[in-house]
């Protein structure tokens, strides 16, 4: 129970109006041209990822390096879609346990590496060991982190990446398996004793995923490395050994723009403002130069940022008050209510 | 405030809609009578806390630490009730990290096991250790720390450098100082600190046993002042009341605030199923005293008390009036009667962890990589809590749809002329 962070907006919404739109249709065109699309290029990136790993589990390879860049990129544009098959068995916290505020990532790979767990050498028992040690963050440490390569024990670390590839892997298609079949159909129809008892229930949670991506990009990927202004705090930044701090909040823009815009597919004005919203907001991010956000402490650099995170929350405002009343709902509770 | 209000707030009620009004006003007031109450009953808890503490601290032995641990046990019960007054309230929101503030990096306060680990990527002062040092740097400055006070945790240590797990004061630091570090890892059994750390003299045990002795006072001491302050904030012209009179309907969706972020992302997500994932016997809210199973417990029942404007006073009385669930009711009844299904079958999916518990099943070991009946305690409790949450969605859905009905202005006829 740590203090809520006093940056985020506190704003009022507006009555919300009747939906006049057709709520069967936008959830159908979001979960087919949105949302099955980039599970599918996720899968096929965690696949090319996994035989990347088989072929050279070295650190140093280059097919390696570029094949989890682009897998992680595929989770990132995904990230948002954190219900249904993401939440079965801990998938989406096995694929990327972040923020990790103790530690315990490094602590889960050293307690693997130095006893060479043979549960680091089976995909099959790895699937029980601490999320903490599974997933695109734990690769960044396997590849990108001096005190863990340091360990030694090279043979053992080539496999342990092999299977933290396989177990993504594997976690990616059992996703991608759920939404193809029997998830798509739950959400395409909604009837009194499911999960889903209405259209507008689909369509509450396909904004709420929106909105949610978008309050994560703004307090956790911005907010975190920018602690205060007296004390910046740069080594919090998300990914950062990758050098893919700010990359991960464009992927993540881009992806949120592709929802926000298939949402509002009904309303031609409403797109085409939202879709220029974001690219404002993309334009900031692009005027950053430093991947990993390292210079926090100077101000100017301080600045780039900030404003990009101001941005990203007037976007988060904009689309609760545009949006949210256009397609009748509401934002709901996430898991960023708690700290 | 972290949350944004769920409901409309710029309502201009009709004529019509006064009844509804003045019914609203009194699910409020009793909203706030259980807030008075509990935070009260938090109070006269911590109050006996500090009684006991001081016997202890006057005459050290194990008979004394016994009665100090168990007046901390029995505080716990009330305030965990209130933490449902957390979201939504930013005055308590705001308030709260001085008194609960957890996960807590303890090495700032005391010695730690060697296994504790140094300084962390997260957190240079993780092993600062206080009661061993009269003096040291912070950010930069020099503290003199000669005098361990309230004023100094809390104005100078707490959440030091800006990190949160800087957690100087409050129930944990106390728990911390009554139980030391569990180090039984996913076996039973809590911390075990001896009273011999404190006593004063050559039988002191663990080192510098007056400023752990006056650590512990300075900490209760604060505790007790921090509950007199927020109590106050909820007796009539209180801050905390006053502000759920500013609109009704803003006061409805604080309720509904505070109900559905403890289920769901702080109860559900970071207390519980984040623990059980990183398997980690550290990652329990009370891992001192091994008092997580009743953490939740009463958590959960804070949720239910909320919803059925309902509160049982720690002298057995009961404090009650009109309710959400009436609210509701009148709204749409089968509604209601979905949302106390749900908080019973939480409440009793939180009760078999808390009897599991109490029967020598710890909670840290329910965490235990492999241990399959734990995590589906666990799992259960947490179930219940996420599919609560969907209820609350419900309600706030349904409750905005009468509010809207209440208005008739531009927002039902012509959707896109609230916006121009």
């Amino acid at each position: 129970m740590m203090i809520r962070s006093l940056t985020a907006l506190a704003f009022t919404l507006l009555p919300l109006a009747v939906a006049a739109q057709d709520h069967q249709a936008t959830n159908h065109a979001v979960i087919d041209e949105h949302i099955l699309p980039a599970f599918e290029t996720f899968a096929n990136a965690t696949e090319a990822l996994k035989t990347a790993a088989q072929a050279d589990c070295s650190a140093r390879s280059p097919e390696l390096l570029q094949a989890y860049h682009t897998g992680f990129d595929a989770w990132i544009a995904v990230s948002h879609l954190r219900f249904g098959p993401t939440e079965v068995e801990d998938r989406a916290f096995a694929l990327a346990f972040w923020p990790d505020k103790k530690g315990f990532t490094p602590k889960s790979l050293t307690g693997l590496i130095k006893v060479q767990n043979p549960d680091g050498l089976d995909p099959q028992a790895f699937k029980h060991v601490s999320i903490a040690a599974r997933g695109f963050f734990a690769l960044e440490f396997m590849l990108y982190d001096e005190a863990i390569a340091a360990l030694g024990a090279e043979a053992y670390q080539c496999a342990l990446i092999q299977t933290i590839a396989a177990d993504i892997d594997a976690n990616s298609d059992a996703i991608l398996a759920e939404w193809a079949g029997p998830f798509s159909q739950l959400m395409k129809t909604p009837s009194e004793d499911a999960i889903y008892r209405s259209e507008s229930e689909v369509t509450q949670e396909l904004f709420k995923s929106l909105v949610t991506g978008l309050q994560f990009s703004a307090e956790a990927r911005l907010g975190r490395p920018l602690g205060t202004f007296e004390r910046p705090r740069p080594r919090r930044a998300e990914a950062r050994r990758s050098e893919r701090s700010l990359r991960n909040v464009v992927v993540s823009l881009k992806a949120t723009r592709d929802l926000a815009i298939t949402l509002a597919r009904e309303d031609e004005a409403l797109a085409v403002t939202l879709g220029a919203a974001f690219g404002d907001s993309l334009a900031l991010a692009e005027r950053i130069k430093d991947p990993a956000f390292a210079d926090l402490n100077d101000p100017q650099g301080r600045l780039k940022v900030e404003i990009l995170q101001q941005s990203v929350n007037l976007l988060r405002e904009q689309l609760n008050q545009t949006l949210g009343p256009h397609l009748g709902v509401g934002e709901g509770f996430n898991a960023l209510d708690g700290d | 405030m972290k949350r944004a209000l769920l409901l409309s707030t710029a309502i201009c009620l009709g004529a019509s809609a006064q009844a509804k009004a003045a019914e609203m006003a009194e699910v409020l007031d009793t909203y706030a009578n259980i807030a008075e109450a509990a935070f009260g009953d938090s109070l006269t808890t911590a109050k006996t806390l500090q009684a006991s503490v001081d016997a202890f601290v006057a005459e050290p032995s194990a008979e004394n630490l016994q009665a100090a641990r168990a007046a901390w046990l029995a505080s716990r019960v009330p305030y965990q009730q209130t933490e449902v007054y957390r979201f939504g309230n930013a005055i308590v929101d705001d308030w709260e990290g001085k008194v609960n503030a957890w996960p807590l990096d303890e090495g700032l306060i005391d010695y730690v096991d060697g296994g504790y680990g140094g300084p962390s990527d997260e957190n240079e002062h993780a092993v600062l250790n206080v009661v061993a040092n009269p003096g040291f740097t912070l950010s930069g400055k020099e503290i003199d720390a000669s005098e361990i006070t309230p004023k100094l945790l809390a104005e100078t240590l707490h959440e030091a450098d800006g990190i949160e797990a800087n957690v100087a004061t409050g129930y944990h630091a106390i728990e911390f100082l009554l139980w030391g570090q569990d180090l039984n890892g996913h076996s039973a059994g809590a911390g075990n600190r001896s009273y011999t750390d404190y006593i004063q003299g050559d039988a002191c045990t663990g080192g510098n046993c007056d400023r752990r002795a006056a650590y512990l006072t300075a900490a209760t001491a604060l505790l007790v002042s921090d509950l007199e302050w927020m109590t106050a904030q909820w007796a009539d012209g209180g801050a905390g009341r006053t502000a759920l009179g500013e609109s009704e309907a803003a006061g409805i969706s604080t309720m509904l605030t505070g109900m559905g972020s403890l289920s769901y992302g702080e109860q559900a997500g970071e207390r519980m199923r984040l623990g059980l994932m990183l398997n980690d016997p550290e990652e329990e809210h009370d891992c001192f005293s091994d008092n997580t199973h009743n953490s939740h417990y009463y958590d959960g029942l804070g949720v239910q008390n909320v919803y059925l404007g309902e509160y049982v006073r720690v002298d057995g009385t009961l404090v009650s009036g009109p309710s959400l669930s009436d609210l509701v009711a009148s709204a749409d009844a089968g509604l209601d009667t979905e949302m106390k299904t749900k908080l019973s079958t939480t409440m009793m999916s939180l009760g078999r962890i808390k009897s599991a518990a109490e029967a020598g099943f710890a909670y840290d070991q329910m965490l235990e990589q492999g241990n399959t009946a734990g995590e589906a305690l666990v799992m259960g409790g947490v179930n219940g809590l996420i599919d609560q949450t969907k209820t609350i969605e419900r309600i706030v859905a349904k409750l905005e749809i009468e509010q809207i009905e209440f208005e008739g202005s531009d927002s039902l006829d012509n959707p896109t002329a609230v916006f121009e």
